[in-house]
């Protein structure tokens, strides 16, 4: 080796410009415009009111003074909460022993119901509320079918009532409880075997190692988990709209969102979103408060397999359990919206005879929103997940490496909108660019920049902890020998995080395809997505066609996901570390 | 379709006039523009536009046929039905007007009312296919020639025959109230479908709100759309139905469901749907010629044949075995109080129903 | 060719400076030592000279040119440096061969000159057969060349290198030690190498800085920092020498224990207390009192271990103060026995405060 030209080279590098700074700017400011914008326009609507004639806004309370007074305000706000705290506490009660029987005990296909469980998370809520409806509608229900079938029971007589209060609760806990299950058995996972096995060494036995040591080690995530179904059991739109509304009831969702049927009052729909956005931003610090007590979450290190409790002949009853509780969100629902899809008729159940693809060639001939809503919801999908993956690694990086000055606050933007519910920033984003300089109503943007904002801090936080996970010398590696930051990120960080960027973008584009609540508020014919679409075809009761696009949609939102995961140069290429 | 008689039509063209007059009240008061027929140079304007976007209220089945005869008979122009109730379509254009956004070619819409908006905030295009100056009554025209009466059907009562015998069957709104029928009845709703409204104010208007009042205590079944109570009776969700699209009925009764019409003691709501096409469409030659269609002989006769409608085309014939308009009792419409009441009709509906 | 210049340099965190007031010339080709205990700000000041890291004061020159100041600072990719990491920070997803043509290829070079330096620096690192595995499949020392390879492929006006072969055993990291001195005397690049080994240092540097709290306590040849440390900490630290604490006496002499000792090293003032530093394998000790009666302290030995090729004593004076020493290993002297302590007057160095 020769010493050869180490002036010429640095003279060389001068050339290259490190666009690093004005690139994070240029996120933040990003943010700003997807968080801050919508969150003033709704609090500036819900204390004004603008008179017609000088189109002036004048500060008013009035607004709230209804809310909280008025009982068509009054009740849906009770109801809300009604459902929000049974639902939780549902889910926990289900959540816990099957988090518990998957994670600690040698239970059989413990791996299947895990998967199984987390299947039924990409199941659309509002889709499995239409399914519940053939289910358990009270007289033409299949369910309520095979009751009087069995019984002999009177024709008005009925097992399930699915819109009722407690058919909402019911299917509300049914997609929410897979969040609760996941955290509880991620949380046994991590317990450490040492401290069942110091436990064990003292003497207990097996069952009291469980219920002194391993229960209250998991009971933070339990917490955390129902404060998780709480605010998802909150901030639901789709399930309330299709069986509360029916049932003669509103939530705080329908609510909202019936405010803007004509003539439409933003102002009220403003205020009625506030307590929404201020309830989940002290639920959210509750949570971080109990998963944030130093000494109490078992975390990291290499431990030993779990020591796996033996059920023996309880094994039966375990497993009848958990199938019985995995049929609730995904075999019933999916075998009635397979029946329907195929019936004339969808309480009638499917014969030989009966069978008809009338549904499928009305779904995908007849009907002419079909093709424009599965290009725009599979352009937003592959849209808001890459722009969201794109957004979440940058500020991931600057988070965790804190890049600039000021990453405090570029993280606090990217998390903000976990408290911000559809519903809310549909309207917080309907205020803002309905009106100049950027009337983005009635494009995809604005569609885009809602999903982008609604699922950044989920992906944002997956990616950042990754972040941490890679060692920051890999990327000082990169830089002194050359490379700039963001060239460092592309050709040194982001292929390490190759399995976790994909997983975020496969993550983003399941929320996407199933998100309604701010959909339903944005939406412009030119700019329908199959969740509107499903929604339109629910009001005017076209059950068949639903669950054909609803399966269509399982379908496709699977084949991208795997065909992501297949693509050359990302899931295939082998990958060691060291 | 000689046999209509319409005592109240005067009134919903005279009370459009009139409130045009008003709000244009320099404008000379003009007649309509002369016809149009559908010419060769149109039909080749509409394939280079190449679609056509049809905001309407019809049952979507029922639309999207329609939609299909007009693509069969004019392959390369593609038309898009955008179906939601009456009142979100009026919702929907209004907020896509304030915010900019020409997607409307042609609208349909079961809330006449909603016509004499657009046109008095003059929206709408004059326009008058060579149909509906030949063969329509002067009642089912707009005078300035901005819309026609689309569609004419009713909004009945009807029960499931497996569930309810006819002999037992209500015979009128008030037979509703029986408790009986507690637990049993299914209804659409005035905020979201045009029918519903236009039926609520002739009903609320004939019976007074203590109708409402007390049908709210018998825990009905609501549902949005007035195309959807005809599809809970077949499924044998519900027994009875308070309102709902008689066309709807019509298909299913004739396609072997269980379900049956009452046309009630009291007189059955009529429900008028006019189209227009809109004067900044982005397609406006494919909307003249779709408009065009929609007014023949050919596609008023399928929408009565398969969609069990009614017209006012003098050159179609009704469907055997219907009941002619003749020999129904009517309640008495009008539009321009639709138009003044709207607003308070969906709220005190409401307030009484609690969605 | 230039030097790398620290003025004053200073980082703060907070309150607390982790690197304060550092000031030192690296000569060109030389190779310089930051040593020291972990948390003594060795690393930042190796970071901040990388560029990773901007100061609160002071300056970076690498010859006439400005790089670091609390005002500007060259990003590290601009600064024609190499560093080679603790953890070697070979990338997982990159061959051997494609990790150290990475910074080539940054540089826009050609292919055919990309090839020729590769096969030239494999050749020298004898990695030729590895060059298509992936660092996963490579043992530590493997590793490390890869890491060494990487570092000098692209020419580097400055090589940077943080606890090279702490990840080593201790026979590669021997070997290695060598192996460093060995290519820094065929390259000649500035090094500046930062260790918590003072074997690791004292073979390889021209030039060591030892580090404590954030500042350089002394910068010398390894004979200048063994033969004659200036401070306690520097005595305690390299070759772990003893430290007793004496008071100054007229005449330059420190009494210890009651003995009046004559030292070397710092001018010593009456009155004031004065550490000395002597190396416990400088300590004579025998049970009879020898003639010589120079720098004679009578002491207890406290516990005695057999080290094979040595003994290692812990030894009391009268006053308390315990000491190291290290003798031969056939002079055993049982626990407990009174023993005379020979410190050499010119062993016994007076250290400044």
């Amino acid at each position: 080796m020769t010493i050869a030209l180490p002036a010429q080279a640095a003279e060389r590098a001068k050339f290259k410009l490190d666009y690093t700074v004005p690139v994070l700017a240029g996120f933040a400011a990003v943010l700003c415009v997807l968080v801050v914008l919508p969150v003033s326009w709704l609090i500036y609507y819900s204390v004004t009111i603008g008179d017609p004639a000088s189109n002036v806004r004048v500060f008013t309370l009035a607004h709230f003074y209804t809310l909280f007074t008025d009982p068509a305000f009054v009740n849906p706000l009770l109801t809300t909460i009604t459902v929000a705290v049974s639902s939780s506490v549902l889910c926990c009660a289900v959540a816990a022993p099957m988090g518990w029987l998957v994670a600690r005990t040698d239970m059989p296909f413990r791996r299947t119901v895990r998967l199984l469980v987390t299947a039924s998370f990409v199941t659309p809520p509002f889709l499995g509320a239409v399914a519940w409806e053939i289910l358990a509608a009270p007289n033409s229900g299949l369910l309520n079918q095979l009751y009087r079938f069995v019984t002999g029971a009177p024709q008005d007589e009925h097992l399930f009532n699915i819109y009722s209060l407690s058919g909402l609760i019911f299917v509300i806990t049914c997609y929410t409880f897979p969040y609760v299950f996941v955290l509880v058995a991620n949380a046994l996972d991590r317990i450490p075997a040492d401290m069942e096995e110091a436990s064990a060494m003292l003497g207990a036995g097996t069952w009291r190692t469980a219920r002194r040591v391993t229960i209250p080690l998991a009971l933070p995530a339990l917490l955390a988990g129902i404060l998780i179904a709480f605010l998802q059991a909150m901030i639901l739109f789709g399930s309330p709209a299709i069986l509360a509304l029916p049932a003669g009831f509103h939530t705080m969702t329908t609510k909202i969102w019936s405010l803007f049927q004509y003539p439409p009052q933003p102002e009220l729909a403003a205020a009625a979103s506030l307590p929404l956005l201020v309830v989940t931003v002290m639920l959210l610090r509750a949570q971080h408060t109990i998963l944030g007590r130093k000494g109490y979450t078992v975390l990291g290190g290499k431990n030993a397999d779990p020591r796996l409790i033996k059920l023996g002949w309880l094994a039966v009853p375990a497993m009848t359990f958990v199938v019985a509780v995995i049929s609730l969100p995904l075999f019933l629902p999916y075998f009635a919206l397979f029946n329907a899809a195929f019936s004339p008729i969808a309480t009638t159940l499917v014969t030989p005879a009966n069978a008809t693809l009338h549904n499928i060639y009305f779904t995908f001939v007849e009907l002419s929103s079909t093709q424009l809503a599965l290009n725009n919801t599979f352009i937003l999908g592959a849209a808001s997940a890459t722009l969201g993956t794109v957004l979440a690694l940058v500020i991931g990086y600057a988070t965790a490496r804190q890049a600039v000055t000021g990453h405090r606050v570029l993280g606090f933007l990217a998390t903000a909108p976990i408290a911000i519910p559809g519903i809310v920033l549909g309207v917080g984003l309907f205020l803002s660019y309905t009106r100049p300089p950027l009337v983005l109503y009635g494009t995809l943007w604005v569609l885009l920049i809602a999903y982008v904002t609604i699922e950044l801090p989920a992906a944002y936080q997956q990616l950042q902890s990754a972040f941490r996970a890679v060692n920051p010398e890999l990327e000082d590696a990169s830089r002194i020998l050359g490379a700039t930051r963001l060239q460092t990120l592309r050709r040194i960080t982001a292929p390490l995080l190759r399995t976790n960027v994909l997983a975020t973008w496969c993550f983003i584009f399941v929320s996407t395809i199933r998100e309604l609540s701010a959909a339903i508020m944005l939406f412009t014919s030119e700019t329908k997505v199959v969740s509107v679409l499903i929604f339109d075809l629910k009001e005017s009761g076209e059950l068949g066609a639903i669950s054909v696009l609803g399966l269509s949609m399982l379908v496709l939102t699977f084949a991208v996901v795997i065909g992501v995961n297949r693509m050359p140069g990302f899931g295939g290429t082998r990958l060691r570390n060291t | 379709m000689k046999s209509f008689k319409f005592s109240r039509r005067d009134l919903l063209i005279g009370s459009g006039a009139l409130a045009a007059g008003a709000t244009f009240s320099t404008r000379v008061l003009s007649a309509a523009p002369p016809a149009s027929a559908i010419t060769p140079q149109l039909i080749e304007a509409a394939k280079k536009e190449g679609k056509v976007v049809w905001y309407t209220s019809v049952d979507l089945p029922l639309a999207e046929r329609i939609a299909k005869s007009f693509k069969d008979k004019y392959p390369g122009v593609d038309c898009r039905v955008e179906r939601t109730g009456a009142e979100r379509v009026f919702q929907r254009i209004g907020q896509e007007y304030g915010s900019n956004i020409r997607a409307v070619d042609v609208v349909n819409s079961s809330d006449a009312a909603h016509l004499i908006v657009w046109k008095n905030q003059g929206w709408l295009a004059p326009f008058v296919p060579e149909d509906v100056a030949k063969h329509f009554p002067a009642e089912h025209k707009d005078a300035d020639g901005t819309f026609a009466s689309f569609r004419v059907f009713l909004c009945p009562m009807g029960y499931n025959t497996n569930l309810v015998k006819a002999e037992e069957a209500p015979k009128s709104f008030a037979d509703l109230l029986d408790p009986k029928w507690t637990g049993k009845i299914v209804k659409a709703h005035p905020s979201y479908s045009g029918t519903i409204l236009t039926a609520t104010f002739q009903t609320s208007r004939d019976l007074g709100w203590e109708f409402f009042e007390k049908l709210a205590k018998q825990k009905i079944m609501q549902v949005q759309s007035a195309t959807d109570p005809p599809k809970k009776l077949a499924l044998g969700e519900r027994a009875v139905m308070v309102d709902g699209i008689e066309y709807g009925m019509f298909q299913l009764k004739e396609k072997g469901n269980p379900v049956e019409i009452i046309y009630p003691s009291e007189g059955t709501p009529l429900i008028v749907g006019p189209n227009a096409v809109f004067k900044e469409a982005p397609n406006p030659n494919a909307a003249r010629l779709l408009q065009s269609f929609m007014f023949s002989a050919e596609c008023q006769q399928l929408a009565i044949d398969h969609g069990g409608l009614r017209s006012a085309h003098a050159l179609t014939k009704e469907k055997a075995g219907r009941k002619p308009l003749s020999q129904i009792k009517l309640m008495k419409d009008d539009a321009a109080a639709v138009e003044k009441q709207s607003a308070e009709i969906k709220a005190r509906y409401t307030q009484i129903f609690k969605v | 060719m230039a030097a790398v210049e620290l003025r004053g340099l200073t980082k703060r965190y907070g309150e607390a400076a982790v690197v304060d007031r550092v000031s030192l010339t690296i000569e060109h080709g030389h190779l310089v030592c930051l040593l020291g205990p972990s948390g003594c700000g060795k690393t930042t000041t190796l970071r901040l000279i990388a560029g990773f890291v901007e100061p609160s004061e002071g300056e970076i020159r690498v010859g006439e040119r400005l790089i670091s100041s609390p005002a500007n600072t060259v990003p590290p990719e601009r600064r024609n440096m190499s560093m080679i990491f603790q953890s070697y920070a070979l990338w997982p997803h990159m061959t051997v061969a494609e990790n150290i043509v990475y910074g080539l290829k940054l540089r826009k070079l050609d292919r055919d000159t990309i090839g020729k330096k590769l096969d030239a620096i494999l050749a020298t690192t004898k990695l030729a057969p590895l060059a298509q595995r992936y660092p996963g499949e490579l043992s530590g020392g493997q590793q490390q060349r890869v890491a060494l390879a990487r570092a000098l492929i692209v020419e580097p006006e400055t090589l940077l290198l943080d606890e090279p072969l702490s990840n080593l055993d201790a026979n590669l990291r021997e070997e290695m030690r060598f192996e460093v001195r060995r290519l820094h005397d065929a390259y000649r690049y500035t090094t500046v190498y930062v260790t918590h080994d003072q074997a690791e240092a004292m073979t390889t540097a021209d030039l060591i800085a030892v580090m404590n709290a954030g500042k350089i306590e002394q910068a010398g040849t390894p004979e200048d920092i063994y033969d004659r440390p200036s401070s306690e900490f520097v005595a305690r630290f390299i070759g772990s020498s003893n430290v007793i604490r004496g008071v100054g006496l007229a005449g330059g002499r420190v009494e210890f224990a009651g003995v009046p000792l004559r030292c070397v090293g710092a001018k010593v003032e009456a009155g004031a207390s004065t550490p000395v530093s002597i190396r416990p394998h400088d300590i004579a000790i025998s049970l009879r009192q020898p003639g010589d009666t120079d720098n004679l302290v009578p002491a207890t030995v406290v516990r005695q271990v057999f080290l094979g090729g040595s003994r290692d004593y812990m030894v009391e004076s009268k006053d308390g103060t315990q000491l190291r020493v290290v003798t031969a290993a056939a002079e055993s002297i049982p626990q407990g026995s009174a023993v005379w302590l020979g410190l050499p007057p010119d062993r016994c160095r007076a250290l400044t405060g």
